[in-house]
Parts: structure tokens; C-alpha cells; sequence
């Protein structure tokens, strides 16, 4: 009985944000730029919960609960990360809009073709970007698993269940586009604030009476679990320090984040939005509040359990209602997020791999037919790979956390040094990956400091090093 | 001039929430019972729109 209401409460909850945020598009007259960029047309609202999908994915829900439960401080990093990015976003996001919107560029590909005259350049940036976003949205589907195994407590298929869901938002995307996944991220967001205060400020009041009480139960229970470790100890402060740099640098980098910031209607929109969102990150406190109540109430998990702590809190105290919401939220925070990956996806191997390199579909309407066949077969490609090789498919999430903001210097000195040449950018991004993603596949971080961190280093000092020498080159 | 004042104003709650963070990496004193590295992290994310603010006004753009 109680399973049937809670899995009853999330399939309904799902099934009515994808119906709205169709509904809401209906209207709309498709083409590429409409599709994919949105029409570049987004005001405030849709580019706020756009630019903010990053925070509130599926990792909210599990792996940073689950990580406040195992490690504790570290974990503090996912507040600092972004506004360490929203600070830099100030200044480089209006500036990527007005190249983008002044060449009508649709991927995150197209501005490394624009910005350093290759085609080459841009098709390492493609192929590594898409190598890098199937894995990711093979995470969610492990994490939809895992929420509907806890909303069936245990008696529904959660397999079956994971995989008719991403079937649903699979021709979700194909039907509305860009314009679709940001209605259904605002209903998403509305969810992801309910829930949260609910487990992050009526559990902790409920069971320790306030928060300072929590904290010092937790300074009996667990003294280390509030700071960080040593200097260079694993996960101590110098990975806290390289992480942040890491993170907070290639926060924009992905390219569903590239496509959301085209899709922007000017820019001081992204100007706002950058001094807002920091506050909104701080709904992330109440996330590290229920991973730290899941310590003091159910002690002692280890392994994979510590990411279903707080869930398994609810299920156990709540009721099935409320879990019913709580695991629709975490299951649209896997869905939705994975719409705007397997969209940009989709888009790049349409429009860069397809198109630019191969000529391929380019007029609009051949381009809109490949684009919506592409969602499907990297979609279903996404799917294939997580029934065949679920475990190890972890590892290639290395590639996504470490590759991505690999492309940071290129952007950053894109912006600031004109004649910066294709070479120059490419030896580098293939370098910060050469260092980064060994180290990392080892799971080695010499001196605690986050590979990707070293790998984006020696990146940076090949970019730096040769626009200096371009610019003293020139006669300025 | 002006130049140097934005790069001040980004570069000050940029640093406080990555490099600063290994010297107030304590527990005490609590603030509002939360611990001092928490409440530190919290206190920057909560002022930096101040920060963005301020750099806004310095471009004219609001």
C-alpha cells in the first residue's frame, strides 16, 4: 500500500511537469535556432533556472547528501564552486553572447570554429564534449533506479521503471527542444525547494530541536567531520582549494551550459542572473543539513548506502506520501538536467560533426530533422550503455568532471587576446586532458590536489604562454 | 582606474571561498551554532551579489 502511493505520487508528479512543459510549447514554430538555442529569446526566468540546472541535479539529491554523510566538510565546496563561477560568468557571459548572437552560433563547438578560424579545433572540442555528456546522463539513470527502489520500498522493478521514465523524456526533447526543458525546469526548481526544506529544515528540527543543537551532537559524535583534513591529506584542504578553482573555472563549460547562455535575449539578463544565483545556491545548506541528520539518525552506513541515507530516513519516519514527492523531485532532477545534455548532444554531432565536416543536412529544415533523429540515437545510445556496462561506466565520469573545463583557457583567452591561434588552444586542451584524465582514471591526486586541477595548469601555461608570445610578436 | 577597483571586487570573495579557506578551516568560534569554516563559506556566498553589484554600477549597467 505504501508503495502504491508513493510511486502512484511520482509517476503522477512527473508525468504532469512533462505534460505542462509540452503543453506550454505547443504554440512555438520550430527551426534549428528555436530548437536548440531557444530563439535566443530567454528573459530572466527560464535563463535562472537554466543557468542554475547545473546545481540541482540528481547529485544534489545523492551524492551530495551521501557526501556530507561520509566525509563531512569537504563536500562545502559544492557552495563556493559556483559562486566562484557566477563571479567569473559576470564578466565572460555577456561576452560569449554577443559573439555568439553576432555569428548566429548554435553549439558550444561552433564559437571554438568562430573564435580561432578551425574546423579541427572545433571537432576535438565535439567529440570530446559528447564523449563526456553520455556518460553523465547514464548517472542519472543508475540514480532514477535508486529512487524508485526506495518510493517502491523495495517490491516495484525499479529497472523497468528507470527505463520507461528516460524513454518518456527522450521524446520529450524530441517533440519540444530547448524551450520545453526550461518550463519543466522552473516546475523542477519549485519541487527541488519544497523538498529541500522539508528534509533539510523539518528533519533536523524535528529530530535535534535546532540547528546548533544538530551541529554540537555532531562535534560529540564526529569531531574531525566539520573541517577539512590536513594540507595534503585526501580530500583535505588542498583538494578543497583545487576543486574550487577546477569547478568554479569550468563551471559554465559544459555545453548545455554554452547553449543556455546563447539562448539568452541580451546580456544583461546573464549580468543579473550572475548576481543573483549565488543566493540561490545557498538552498544547497539545506542538502548538507539532511545529509548530516542521516548521520546522527542512521549511523554506521557505508559504501553505496551513504548516497540513499536521507531517503531512507524519510521512508522510515514519513509518510509514503511525502517520499512520494520527495523521490519525484530527485527523479525530475535526473530527467530534466538530462534533457538539456542529450539536447546539446544531439546538436553538436547535428550541426559540427554532421554538418561542418562532413556537409551533411544544412539547410533549417534538414538540420531540425537531424538534430530531433540525433536526441533519439544518443538517447537510446545513452540507454544501451547503461543496461551493458553500468558499473564501469562510473569511471568515464572522470572524463566529464576533469575534461570539460579543459576548454576554460581557450575561453578565457579567447575573450582576452585576439590572434590566440587554433594550434596554441588545441595543445593545450589535449595536454590538461593528457595530465588530467591518467591521474584520474588512477584515482591518484598528488599532494591532495584534484587532477583535473594540474591537468588545467599545464593547459593554462601553454594558452598563456603562447598568446604572450603572439602579442610580443606583433607590433601591437 | 576603475579598471583596477571591478578586478578588486571580483578577485576579494573569489579568493575568500578558494585560497583563504585552509586559514579558517575551524570549528571555533561557532557562529548562530554553526561552525566557523561553514559559516565563513556561507557569509561569502551570501554577500558576493553585493560584490557583482557593485561592479555593475561601476560599468553603468544598472
Amino acid at each position: 500500500m505504501n508503495a502504491l502511493i508513493a510511486i502512484g505520487t511520482t509517476v503522477i508528479v512527473v508525468l504532469a511537469t512533462i505534460v505542462f512543459a509540452t503543453i506550454s510549447v505547443r504554440r512555438v514554430r520550430m527551426s534549428p535556432q528555436e530548437y536548440i538555442v531557444g530563439g535566443r529569446g530567454f528573459g530572466a526566468v527560464f535563463l535562472w533556472v537554466l543557468l542554475a540546472g547545473e546545481i540541482y541535479t540528481s547529485f544534489t539529491f545523492l551524492g551530495a547528501a551521501g557526501w556530507t554523510y561520509a566525509f563531512g566538510a569537504p563536500t562545502f565546496y559544492i557552495l563556493a564552486y559556483g559562486t566562484f563561477g557566477y563571479i567569473l560568468g559576470y564578466f565572460l557571459l555577456p561576452w560569449i553572447w554577443a559573439f555568439a548572437k553576432e555569428r548566429g552560433l548554435l553549439t558550444a563547438p561552433d564559437f571554438f570554429a568562430a573564435r580561432f578560424g578551425s574546423k579541427w579545433i572545433a571537432t576535438l572540442v565535439a567529440v570530446v564534449q559528447v564523449a563526456a555528456v553520455v556518460p553523465y546522463m547514464t548517472l542519472q539513470l543508475s540514480a532514477i533506479q535508486i529512487f524508485l527502489n526506495i518510493a517502491g520500498y523495495g517490491h516495484v522493478n525499479a529497472h523497468l521503471g528507470a527505463i520507461v521514465s528516460f524513454a518518456a523524456i527522450i521524446a520529450f526533447v524530441f517533440v519540444t527542444g530547448l524551450r520545453g526543458t526550461a518550463w519543466a525546469s522552473i516546475v523542477k526548481d519549485a519541487l527541488v525547494i519544497g523538498a529541500l526544506l522539508f528534509v533539510g529544515v523539518a528533519i533536523p528540527l524535528h529530530f535535534f530541536g535546532s540547528f546548533g543543537t544538530m551541529f554540537d551532537q555532531l562535534l560529540r559524535a564526529h569531531p574531525d567531520h566539520l573541517v577539512l583534513g590536513s594540507l595534503t591529506a585526501p580530500k583535505g584542504s588542498l583538494w578543497y582549494v583545487s576543486t574550487v578553482l577546477l569547478t568554479g573555472i569550468g563551471f559554465f563549460m559544459g555545453p548545455h551550459s554554452m547553449a543556455a547562455i546563447y539562448s539568452a535575449k541580451d546580456a544583461n539578463v546573464l549580468r543579473r542572473n550572475a548576481m543573483y544565483l549565488p543566493l540561490y545556491q545557498l538552498v544547497l545548506l539545506l542538502v548538507f543539513f539532511a545529509g548530516f541528520s542521516a548521520l546522527l539518525i542512521a549511523p554506521g552506513l557505508h559504501g553505496t548506502q551513504v548516497d540513499r541515507s536521507f531517503l531512507d530516513v524519510v521512508s522510515r519516519y514519513y509518510p509514503a506520501w511525502i517520499l512520494g514527492f520527495v523521490v519525484a523531485t530527485g527523479t525530475l532532477c535526473a530527467l530534466i538536467p538530462s534533457t538539456a545534455l542529450v539536447l546539446s548532444a544531439a546538436s553538436i554531432v547535428a550541426k559540427n560533426i554532421l554538418g561542418d565536416l562532413f556537409g551533411l543536412a544544412l539547410d533549417d529544415a534538414a538540420r531540425l530533422r537531424v538534430t530531433r533523429a540525433m536526441v533519439i540515437v544518443i538517447g537510446l545510445f545513452a540507454l544501451g550503455l547503461w543496461l551493458t556496462y553500468r558499473t564501469t561506466i562510473v569511471a568515464l565520469l572522470l572524463l566529464y568532471y576533469n575534461g570539460v573545463t579543459q576548454f576554460a583557457p581557450a575561453v578565457i583567452i579567447g575573450a582576452l587576446q585576439p590572434r590566440t591561434s587554433a594550434w596554441a588552444v588545441g595543445a593545450g586542451i589535449v595536454a590538461g586532458l593528457a595530465v588530467a584524465l591518467p591521474l584520474a582514471f588512477a584515482g591518484l591526486a598528488p599532494y591532495g590536489i584534484n587532477p583535473g586541477f594540474l591537468g588545467l595548469i599545464v593547459n593554462a601555461l601553454i594558452v598563456g604562454a603562447s598568446a604572450w608570445i603572439t602579442r610580443s610578436a606583433s607590433p601591437a | 582606474m576603475l579598471g583596477r577597483v571591478r578586478f578588486i571586487l571580483a578577485a576579494v570573495p573569489m579568493m575568500a571561498l578558494s585560497v583563504a579557506v585552509p586559514f579558517v578551516n575551524r570549528v571555533e568560534p561557532r557562529i548562530f551554532g554553526f561552525p566557523f569554516l561553514l559559516a565563513w563559506i556561507v557569509f561569502w556566498v551570501l554577500v558576493t551579489p553585493l560584490f557583482i553589484w557593485s561592479i555593475g554600477r561601476i560599468e553603468r549597467r544598472w
